[in-house]
């Protein structure tokens, strides 16, 4: 004894034990677990490819997906597939982490902690149906039911609407924040203003030789953007045309305007007015191959070219330039859409882009607009709409005032993606049973009484008319790869099921056991169909090519011309877009943009998501503010700075990327982070854009003006490095991390 | 002065000793772990492959995949089942079975070897060029308990692959035969 051991000798020895402990030899045990029943034909080591539908955002593409022993282990796009022609985009390959998500929802559960609790005890189905179907029977007034859904697929959408027409239920909203970024209504009402039809209309980017897109992040986020890229890889290395040119209008520069031949830095809210000016000097000026312009004239009538070049901070000999490349050339087109959307005056801009269409004699012409064709049978003849904020704001009108008694939520998640002025949370506590039907507890689940989880769409059947479509009527199909991890149970059987138990009329309205054979009766529609890509002898052969085919298209192209019945008949005007907040108190403008992994938000549970980079940013797994070097300086904020960021009706922090692609009076910041609930990987991990954007003003009516709000930013004085793959470092060299 | 001397000369002999010392537990771990890796795992159930290959069931009644496939195969529950319900019903580790059986329960097998995941195998050529179950798994018909007889690194691959026609050898020795 006596030996004392010095700190030097305690630390080698410390460091030799953990190098033994090292060395303990480690071999890897796998337990090969097979089938306690093994399906006929089954081949272990073998995989097998089932074709199903991407369901991670609205675009509807066609996916296969490998199984190997009953499990599935990858996604990849469908190669038949007349939509996206085999590819994928790294949201769609994400599609396995929904599906084998820790944070899932095992079985259904009623909050017993009360709402907001976040304490949930399982209940069997039986007492949940029996629940629900005392609730609807005890309904004084049917009018008391409401249901809110996310895009959901066609099929639960055409099972959903005629429960509640045959009900007597108001018709569902449909909103989620993803299609509301993209302008999904608003195109619509452009498409039924213009042509009649409250269809979205068909942008033939792969023929078209010179595309001007305002607003639209077609390559990314808007609408079908696998199928787009493919249209825009066929318009760049056109065959005949040559390479086709690309000018992209957007006060940020996203990875489209990137890959743009060029991108013009417009002022947020004037793109219309560009579109008017260029019209303008087209039909002054008498441009193009198209003919004379002499019809048109009487739509620029009022534009004053000057004014236009001053609004939009563009020289007129810059205007003069673009009107000359867009009308000097065969096939040019303009495509409205995205945060163009997002503005007071989008109505009279999105007019002012499709007029330039009209003028150039682009409708129904190859490289032009179509609309689509519909799919030839009654079942799929009306597919989901897309609701606008009026709708929305009209349902939470209606729940405030305690007018409804049960609402059924599927697919969406309002409380996180509405702004918190919608007061939707508020709204939904006045309402006495609320039901999810969400996989996972997210910000809205969490403030219902019973979550009814629904498969995700790897367990699940369906079918999406696909909208925007491609150059012909698509059903892409949708069927289970796998079977129900958990004990959870497809939300159109559930209605199936409450159906028959409520009896009657209803019960005669919806007659299916299940959704497979409402969907097997729906195939049968299209049998012995002459446009149909593969037919069968019966109805059941031709259920089971569906199946392989993974949906339904017609064999060739069918476009069809849209008429411009509605065109303006007077002078078309675009106001000045109105912003909310002082310009001296709150000096830039907000620029909310749809993340291109996280979308509005339903990404943030899938790490792989999460990790993916943004492609101009290379920023992930938190939420940055894009700023100008320019106003960075300005404010003497860099890299990595924490902010707040102050709009007239809320603020948030966030870290800071100094992105010289931003516009200096402009900031932006990405959807998708900020979720206080949505399992382990989506919560404490940034913020929620949406709490800083105001309601439009009063004198725009119900607009979902995302881009019409004014922020101030002040430096806090942290600095929390964002996990970025490289950056600028202001000397104009990129380092690699 | 004199004391850091000493201090000097001790750790001038003490290192080399520690060196030798380190590189003997290096070698030692090595061995215990080629060891461990020959050693069976321990199984659900005690499942006796001896006793299955004297009442005459070809190696390929259970396995039946690795004629078709990269995998043998385990068999399926069922397939234990199938047999069972007649043979050997009142065994305790028969009993096992039917209890996942009844539990609708795959049984969770210990794989006995393991490839690693830059290797692609595939039983079936090699069942297709003839090579037997034993050349690879030993005299499996003659263990209670299945064990790994050979480690199948990749020079023991290599020396078969080697031992074929010439023909064959440019094609079986190309990196992108195992490794894709």
């Amino acid at each position: 004894m006596g030996k004392e051991i010095s700190r030097r000798t305690f630390l080698k020895v410390a460091a030799g034990a953990a190098t033994a402990s090292g060395l303990i030899p480690q071999v890897r045990r796998i337990a090969l677990e097979p089938f306690v029943r093994p399906p006929e034909e089954e081949l272990p080591g073998r995989a097998t490819w089932f074709a199903s539908t991407c369901r991670q955002c609205p675009a509807g593409c066609g996916i296969i997906v490998r199984v190997i022993n009953g499990r599935a282990r990858k996604i990849e796009g469908n190669p038949n597939h007349p939509l996206n022609h085999g590819k994928l985009c790294a949201r769609g390959q994400a599609g396995l982490q929904v599906l084998y998500n820790p944070d899932r929802l095992h079985n259904a559960v009623r909050q017993s902690g009360g709402r907001g609790s976040r304490i949930f005890s399982p209940i069997p189905w039986s007492e949940a149906l029996d629940e629900l179907t005392a609730a609807l029977q005890s309904l004084r007034d049917p009018q008391a039911l409401a249901v809110l859904a996310g895009q959901p697929s066609d099929h639960l959408y055409t099972i959903l609407a005629s429960f509640l027409e045959v009900v007597g239920a108001p018709p569902a909203v449909i909103f989620d924040l993803h299609t509301a970024l993209d302008g999904r209504a608003e195109c619509a009402s452009l498409s039924s203003r213009w042509f009649g039809e409250h269809q979205l209309p068909i942008y033939d980017l792969a023929h078209a030789q010179v595309v001007f897109s305002f607003g639209a992040n077609l390559l990314e986020t808007w609408m079908s953007p696998v199928a787009q890229s493919v249209a825009y890889g066929q318009m760049r290395q056109s065959r005949l045309g040559g390479r086709g040119v690309f000018v992209q209008f957007e006060p940020r520069l996203s990875a489209t305007g990137a890959s743009a031949d060029e991108w013009i830095p417009v002022p947020p809210g004037t793109e219309g007015i560009i579109a008017l000016a260029l019209g303008r000097i087209i039909v002054e000026e008498n441009l193009g191959r198209a003919g004379k312009h002499s019809d048109h004239a009487h739509l620029y009538r009022n534009v004053s070219v000057a004014d236009a070049a001053q609004a939009c901070g563009l020289p007129v000999e810059e205007l003069r330039r673009l009107a000359h490349l867009f009308a000097e050339t065969d096939r040019p087109l303009a495509i409205p859409g995205g945060q163009l959307t997002g503005h007071t005056n989008s109505k009279q801009a999105m007019d002012a882009v499709m007029a330039l269409n009209v003028i150039m004699r682009r409708l129904g012409r190859h490289g032009g607009v179509f609309t689509p064709q519909p799919v030839p049978a009654e079942r799929f003849a009306s597919p989901a709409p897309t609701s606008n904020l009026t709708e929305i704001l009209d349902l939470v009108e209606r729940m405030r005032s305690g007018d409804i008694e049960i609402f059924l939520i599927h697919g969406a998640n309002p409380i996180y993606e509405l702004p918190a002025w919608v007061g939707f949370k508020e709204a939904l506590e006045e309402v006495p049973l609320v039901i999810s039907f969400s996989p996972f507890v997210d910000e809205t689940a969490v403030q219902a009484d019973l979550i009814l989880p629904d498969h995700t769409y790897l367990e699940g059947w369906g079918y999406q008319v696909v909208s925007p479509g491609a150059d012909r009527p698509i059903i892409s199909g949708q069927q289970p790869v796998t079977q129900p991890l958990h004990d959870t149970r497809s939300t159109a059987d559930i209605l199936l099921s409450l159906a028959s138990r409520l009896g009657g009329a209803v019960a005669r309205a919806l007659p299916w056991e299940d959704e497979a054979g409402f969907l097997e009766e729906s195939s049968a529609q299209l049998h012995d169909n002459s446009i149909s890509t593969y037919d069968a002898r019966t109805p059941a052969g031709f259920w089971s090519l569906w199946r392989q085919h993974g949906g339904w298209w017609s064999k060739r192209a069918i476009k069809r011309e849209p008429e411009a019945v509605g065109m303006p008949k007077g002078a078309m005007a675009v106001p000045a877009a109105a912003f909310q907040g002082d310009k001296g108190t709150y000096p830039f403008h907000l620029m909310p943009y749809s993340s291109l992994t996280l979308s509005d938000g339903r990404g943030a549970n899938q790490p792989w998501l999460q990790e993916a980079p943004d492609p101009m940013t290379t920023a992930r797994w938190n939420t940055w503010i894009e700023i100008n070097p320019e106003s960075a300086r300005s404010l003497a904020i860099k890299d990595n700075d924490m902010v707040r960021v102050t709009s007239a009706y809320g603020s948030l922090q966030a870290a800071v990327v100094v992105y010289p692609g931003i516009r200096p009076d402009t900031v932006a910041i990405p959807t998708g982070q900020g979720h206080s609930d949505y399992g382990r990987f989506a919560t404490t991990r940034g913020a929620n854009v949406m709490d800083l954007l105001t309601p439009s003003p009063a004198e725009q009516g119900n607009k979902f003006a995302f881009c019409a709000t004014r922020v101030r930013i002040e430096k806090v004085g942290q600095v929390k490095p964002l996990a970025r793959l490289e950056d600028l470092d202001g000397e104009g060299r990129e380092s690699i991390r | 002065m004199g004391q850091d001397r000493t201090r000097t000369v001790r750790s001038r002999i003490l290192w080399p000793f520690l060196m030798i010392a380190i590189l003997l537990m290096v070698v030692f771990a090595v061995l215990i772990s080629r060891q461990i890796a020959t050693a069976a795992p321990e199984q659900p159930i005690a499942f006796k492959h001896q006793v299955h290959a004297e009442a005459e069931v070809e190696c390929l009644f259970c396995h039946p995949n690795a004629l078709r496939s990269d995998i043998a195969g385990i068999p399926s529950v069922a397939r234990c089942v199938g047999c069972h319900q007649t043979i050997a019903n009142d065994s305790p580790n028969v009993k096992l079975v039917f209890d996942y059986w009844e539990r609708n329960e795959p049984i969770p097998w210990q794989a006995v070897n393991n490839m690693p995941d830059f290797v692609f195998f595939s039983h079936q050529p090699h069942l297709g060029a003839g090579v037997t179950c034993e050349t690879c798994h030993g005299n499996v018909g003659e263990m209670v308990v299945v064990k790994p007889i050979i480690s199948m690194d990749m020079g023991w691959c290599l020396d078969c692959h080697l031992d074929q026609p010439q023909e064959n050898v440019a094609r079986l020795t190309d990196c992108l035969a195992c490794h894709k």
